[in-house]
């Protein structure tokens, strides 16, 4: 009886706890109620959030939500946040937007699930979310619902999100070093805050929060892989500033390949309406993470294109079905060329992104804006594309433990692109 | 029942055209100029004569009123470059302005004759009738053009499309504008007709661009597959899992009624039985007939070879040479049987060759459809018109004379499309549909039923005497057998009255000074498996693997160096001495070739540590039309991966006079490269009935990197024009076998080679 | 449906995304230039470019290329007097011709990517075309002429 009564007394203190209260709706503001500047502003800073890629379906109306991302728990489908009063969030005031990308509360009071990384956008400014609700506002709305939620029963319980918030939510606030220059700490801020980098490049744990104790170590998230950007990122040669440079402006780079999938909606759609300044602040930023040297040289890049089975049986494959475009003379690869033997997907510790582009290509668009791959899902077997990654990641790759099973994870991946619209 | 039976008579296609009139007459708003048949020179209009089938079999040509000469050729172009060297033929002769010469592809024709394109024969079979037929055009324009010039005829030259006296010229425009041009010439005087001797040629030898080329660089070239007709459908075959016997249970296309395009899909009826089990999917697109294809499930029972795999046949063929009996003896010299009896020492050999696709690069397709007066057009590129007509009558069940196979170039022959039966399925499914349906196989269904070169076994034998001298040779070699399958009345009889396939067993009766026993065996299996097919080089292209190698085995066993044991045989004597007009000097040619071969050679310098040069020496194809060939492959083998690579070819050739010499390179250039191909990098299989490797991810043909450096030298030659399509693949393969034994000491008996066999040979010296 | 640009003309066709584009190009549109060999992107004879880059139409679907501009060796050159065309007719490269234009297509590409390539450059770029005829030593030649051409062109214009 004691003990029962505990219970309720403790569960009730995790309702009061949890509970959130409604902010009240609001009449959508007249498109003439935000400064213009404030309204451009926006528009970068949406850029730099990557609000798009999420919350557009391809093919899609902007913002008007509904893309699906597979979690580790179910699907979870972007909300609309264009400012229809109905179906976006036309109706909800500026306190109501702080509130969401500060704490992860909805207008009504119900808590987000941290598919929505308010956990890295509480790090955002008063005045910069002044900008983006002033962007969001100004949009043109649209109608429509997302699809429901695939999470099973406890998880699509919302009021258990309180407490993954006590466990895993610090609460944000300034990520900014005093003892670093501007520009780090401009590029500090656009990482951790709106850039939300870690969301992806970041293990989570079981219960799906970033691992504090790896950031940056690199992730499998909805069947990409996004790389560590740390100094255990392993590619054969380190990122440089003008490699992320290069990476983050035109998404390719001559020494680690293109950015594909939804990094490459980050550079293309996102990143890209930001200056060259903010682009510049992350590569500094990410090259004193991963304590990158000034540059590399020449005799490096040689030394490290070297060195291919020549007897591998992937290595007719490869010649009669990839080098055409990937070729490059000894010392010299390019970006519009990505060089496998230095390419991230290739000498990653996981095969995903390596398998992945084999079988779906890169479209018009993604990736360096210059190139386009066929997927070859049609026209290789599995056993020609398992030949042709274990020529290509040679030897290496019986130590990485994600290159073992190749065959397994390719069945896994066709099955999961056929899925895909 | 031998339905080709009425071939047997024109089995020496070469001769097929002697013993004719030639008349040139008014057609149209130009002359036509035309051989006339056999008895036959009373016509004088050409389209009279036409009309009345008295241009039986002929090859004919054109002048208009603009000067413009155009040639007709019958022969498939396949990158040959053939109607260019064709009209060059008639152009030297009839002194045409070569820019004012162009040619026009014939559709099929009863007035063509034999229509088929193989065997290097081109040349070498219309060398001797279109220079006449051009001298008579000259010596007619000579008269007209004297007439013209108010002179006579022997005052005047016929110089680059003109007739000239003193400073006055007439062109062959303007006498053909003129009229009054006609003539009939006699076999008689056909045969008279003045050739120019070699020294004046102008044209032939001298180097020229092939009219075919640049239509290829720029999208213009019509193949089979870009033929198309209003309101044609599309369709993509699904194959029975064997070639014979299979049947069709039941057909499910639930799954691809979806499909936006997808028509249906029919099982086709094929009385002539070209096509048994074979099913079509039809749909307003290809790509509609893809996708579709790709969800239509077919319920086969297969015929009886669906358990074959490569080794079935390869011991099937064992099992046949080592037979005492059986096949079809094609030489049996006196005293071999006595020589093997009386042997000091023997010395025996197996070589093997493994499946081999013609994998020419236009997948096989056809179009047909019934035109409004009822006629069947055909259109697809083929090799053997002549030989898949009577078959497509039989499949229609309409008289021949009621299709006509309309001529697109082909991409790539090697022939393939000697064997014609991919058009027989086009044609059953637009009867079918009542319909134009144009038919085109993927790869996968392209090499699935290929009409491969077979797998072949030989066994090889050589008798010594007590002096070591080399006695008595004995080769014996099965194989399937393409001409039996599909043209039976082009088999010559053995000395042992037993048929046997000349294209399953030429280029073994060598010109070697050695008594010889030759038998030729039949492989059933593989006749059942699968059509088996001519391909490039014919029996040449696998019988001098073994021939060639041995040879190398005998020298080398006698410590006697290759090139000269060769040598010290191929003496123009008795059987070997040579005849007029094709086979003039005989051994010699073949003996000058491979001196030249050894002078080249000298320049090189001894190979480096591992790598090996070896020799061979052929006759090309046909003892009749002997083309000289000898090659050394300069080889290096890799002894801890087994690898070989190829990194020279020199290549001596002697195919008489040479019309194109840069078309003749070019084919020689190809040859060796496909004898390289052949020897290294592809090989096929069968595995459960059929091709186990089906697409470029498995089957691997040279690509540009695998090129090695080439030497070619033509000689220098004004005896009569013999083939060039293929020799050069005859050579290359046991050079490289003999290369690898000089490297390495290893002796391979298996092509194509794979680097694990010589690792083997590497482990076991 | 899909709408790009066909040797510089708008066109729109009304097929399934996921068809490959090769057939559209050559059934749908007309342009039978292009060449179909292997089906799996391993022969080129399919080859064209997609703005400006060789790739094989065989293996692209045609919903891929939306807004993209297709070029085919129909719109090479208008006049078909490109450096590589005139120097395939120069060193008389065609056999059969079938592979030919993937052949010129994708040494448009090597050439834009290796101004002056090395034997090693053209190996490895046009590996992936296979020649059946086997003309590789004259597709070779041919690609140097056309370099020293296109050298020559630019050099006269600097
Ligand atoms: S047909 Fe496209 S690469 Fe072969
Ligand atoms: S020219 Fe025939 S395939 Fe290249």
């Amino acid at each position: 009886m004691r003990i029962l009564l505990v219970l309720v007394l403790l569960l009730l203190a995790a309702l009061f706890y949890a509970w959130e209260s409604p902010i009240d709706p609001v009449t959508p503001p007249e498109a003439d109620a935000f400064s213009a500047a404030a309204v451009a502003r926006g528009e970068a800073l949406a850029g730099a959030g990557n609000c798009a890629t999420c919350h557009t379906v391809s093919g899609g109306a902007p913002y008007a939500g509904g893309r699906p991302m597979a979690t580790g728990f179910g699907t979870v489908h972007a909300t609309n946040i264009t400012p229809h009063p109905e179906d976006g969030i036309g109706r909800w005031s500026e306190e109501a937007f702080v509130r969401a990308m500060r704490e992860g509360v909805r207008r009504d009071g119900a808590h987000l699930f941290p598919a929505f990384p308010y956990t890295h956008f509480a790090h955002t400014s008063d005045d910069d979310l002044a900008a983006l609700y002033a962007y969001f506002m100004t949009r043109q709305p649209v109608a429509g619902g997302v699809p429901d939620n695939t999470l099973p029963f406890p998880l699509n319980v919302r009021l258990l999100q309180a407490g993954w918030k006590l466990l895993y939510f610090d609460g944000g606030g300034d990520v900014s070093d005093p003892g670093r220059d501007d520009v780090w700490n401009r590029g500090a801020y656009l990482a951790e805050g709106l850039g939300h980098c870690g969301a992806c490049h970041t293990p989570r744990n079981a219960l799906g929060a970033e691992r504090g104790d790896a950031a940056y170590a690199g992730a499998v998230i909805d069947d990409w892989y996004a790389p560590a950007l740390t100094s255990a990122n392993g590619a054969p040669l380190p990122w440089t500033r003008d490699e992320l440079f290069a990476y983050l402006r035109q998404g390719a780079t001559d020494l680690h390949g293109v950015a594909a999938g939804s990094m490459s909606a980050v550079v293309h759609d996102g990143l890209a309406r930001l200056p060259d300044s903010d682009i510049e602040a992350l590569a500094v930023y990410f090259a004193d993470l991963a304590g990158a040297p000034e540059r590399i040289e020449p005799a490096a890049v040689r030394d490290a294109m070297a060195g291919l089975d020549a007897d591998h049986t992937g290595r007719a494959l490869y010649a009669y079905a990839c080098e055409s475009c990937h070729y490059n003379a000894p010392g010299a690869p390019r970006a519009l060329r990505p060089e496998l033997t230095l390419n991230s997907a290739v000498t990653g510790p996981d095969p995903t992104n390596f398998l992945r582009l084999t079988l779906a290509g890169l479209g018009v668009g993604e990736g360096h804006p210059a190139a386009f791959m066929h997927g070859y899902a049609g026209a290789l077997t599995d056993a020609d594309i398992v030949a042709i990654a274990r020529y290509l990641r040679g030897p290496a790759a019986a130590e990485a433990a994600g290159w073992r099973d190749l065959d397994a994870r390719l069945a896994e991946l066709r099955t999961a692109l056929e899925a895909r619209p | 029942m031998n339905k080709f039976a009425h071939w047997q008579q024109q089995a020496r296609p070469a001769t097929r055209l002697t013993r004719r009139g030639f008349l040139i007459g008014a057609a149209g708003a130009g002359v036509t100029l035309a051989f006339l048949p056999e008895g036959q020179a009373a016509a004088t209009d050409p389209d009279a004569a036409a009309a009345a089938g008295v241009f039986e079999p002929t090859i004919w040509y054109d002048i208009d009123g603009d000067g413009i000469v155009t040639v007709n050729i019958a022969e498939a172009e396949m990158g040959q470059h053939v109607g260019s060297a064709l009209a060059r033929i008639v152009a030297e002769e009839l002194e045409a302005d070569w820019s004012r010469v162009r040619i026009r592809y014939a559709d099929s024709d009863p007035k063509w004759g034999l229509m088929v394109t193989g065997g290097s024969w081109s040349v070498w079979q219309n060398f001797v009738p279109l220079s006449r037929a051009g001298a008579a055009g000259r010596m007619a324009l000579l008269e007209a053009g004297a007439r013209l010039l108010g002179t006579s005829a022997d005052r005047c030259t016929a110089r680059n499309g003109e007739i000239r006296a003193g400073n006055r010229a007439v062109g062959y425009g303007e006498i053909v504008r003129r009229g009054g041009l006609g003539r009939t010439y006699s076999a008689d005087e056909l045969e008279a007709m003045p050739i120019k001797p070699p020294s004046e040629r102008r044209l032939i030898g001298s180097s020229f661009d092939a009219l075919d080329v640049p239509a290829k660089t720029n999208g213009a070239a019509r193949y089979g597959i870009d033929a198309r007709v209003d309101g044609m459908l599309y369709g993509r075959p699904l194959l029975p899992p064997t070639r014979y016997g299979a049947v069709v249970n039941g057909i499910d296309d639930g799954g691809a009624r979806d499909v936006p395009g997808y028509v249906k899909t029919i099982a086709l009826e094929d009385p002539s039985g070209t096509v048994p089990g074979w099913v079509v999917v039809l749909a307003e697109s290809y790509g509609a007939a893809l996708a579709a294809s790709r969800r239509v499930s077919v319920d086969w029972t297969p015929g009886k070879t669906a358990g074959v795999g490569e080794a079935d046949l390869i011991e099937e063929g064992r099992r046949l040479v080592n037979a005492p009996d059986g096949g079809s003896m094609v030489v049996d010299d006196d005293g071999v049987q006595a020589a093997f009896d009386g042997a000091a020492e023997t010395l025996e050999a197996e070589y093997t060759t493994a499946t081999a696709l013609h994998f020419q690069m236009e997948p096989l397709n056809a179009l047909a459809y019934q035109a409004e007066d009822g006629r069947w057009e055909i259109h697809t590129g083929n090799q053997w018109q002549s030989l898949i007509l009577p078959v497509l009558a039989e499949a229609l069940e309409v008289p021949e004379d009621r299709i006509v196979m309309r001529t697109y170039l082909l991409g790539g022959g090697f022939g393939r499309r000697l064997n014609g039966d991919y058009a027989v399925p086009a044609a059953l499914a637009a009867k079918a549909e009542g319909r134009p349906v144009k038919l085109v196989l993927t790869r996968e269904d392209d090499v699935r039923f290929d009409s491969v070169r077979s797998a072949s076994v030989q066994r090889l034998r050589a008798a010594f005497d007590a002096d070591g001298a080399v006695t008595g040779f004995e080769h014996h070699a099965a194989a399937g057998w393409p001409t039996l399958i599909m043209a039976p009345g082009f088999m010559p009889k053995g000395v042992n009255d037993e048929p046997y396939d000349p294209f399953a067993i030429q280029g073994a009766v060598h010109w070697y000074a050695l008594p010889h026993r030759l038998r030729a065996i039949t492989n059933a299996l593989a006749n059942d498996t699968f059509r088996p097919g001519w391909l490039r080089s014919v029996g040449a292209g696998w019988v001098n693997w073994a021939l060639e190698s041995f040879m190398d085995e005998l020298a080398r066993s006698r410590g006697a160096d290759p090139v000269q044991f060769r040598l010290d045989r191929l003496l123009a004597e008795g059987d070997n001495a040579g005849s007029a007009p094709n086979a003039v000097g005989g051994a010699a040619r073949q003996a000058n070739v491979l001196r030249r071969l050894r002078e080249r050679l000298a320049a090189d310098g001894p190979p480096p540590a591992d790598t090996g040069i070896g020799i061979a020496t052929t006759y090309g194809q046909e003892r009749a039309m002997p083309t000289w060939t000898a090659c050394a492959a300069r080889v290096h083998v890799d002894r801890n991966t087994g690898k070989v690579t190829c990194r020279k070819l020199t290549l001596v050739i002697d195919c008489g006079t040479v019309i194109h010499p840069d078309g003749a390179l070019a084919q020689a250039e190809g040859a060796a490269l496909w004898g390289l191909s052949l020897a290294l990098h592809e090989g096929a299989a069968f595995e459960a009935g059929q091709v186990r490797d089906t697409n470029l991810d498995r089957y691997t043909p040279l690509r540009m990197s695998d090129v090695p450096e080439l030497d070619i030298e033509l000689v220098d030659s004004t005896e009569a024009p013999v083939g060039m399509g293929e020799p050069a693949t005859t050579v290359v393969g046991p050079a490289i076998g003999n290369a690898i034994f000089d490297a390495v000491g290893v002796r391979l008996r298996h092509l194509p080679i794979r680097a694990d066999a010589v690792r083997a040979g590497l482990a076991s010296v | 449906m899909s709408k790009f640009t066909l040797n510089g003309n708008p066109v729109e066709v009304q097929v399934p995304d996921d068809t490959p584009l090769l057939w559209v190009i050559r059934d749908d549109l007309g342009a039978t230039g292009t060449k179909f060999g292997c089906g799996i992107g391993m022969c080129g004879a399919c080859t064209v470019h997609l703005n400006g880059r060789a790739i094989r139409s065989c293996i692209t679907r045609v919903g891929d290329v939306a807004g993209a501009d297709i070029v085919t060796i129909e719109g090479l050159d208008p006049a078909g007097e490109h450096p590589l065309q005139k120097a395939w007719i120069e060193t008389q490269a065609p056999q059969c011709g079938y592979c030919q234009s993937g052949q010129i297509m994708q040494a448009a590409t090597l050439l834009a990517d290796f101004p002056d390539p090395t034997d090693a450059d053209i190996d490895a770029v046009m590996n992936g075309n296979l020649c059946r005829c086997m003309a590789y030593p004259r597709i070779r030649r041919a690609i140097k002429l056309a370099a020293r051409e296109l050298r020559a062109g630019r050099e006269a214009e600097a």
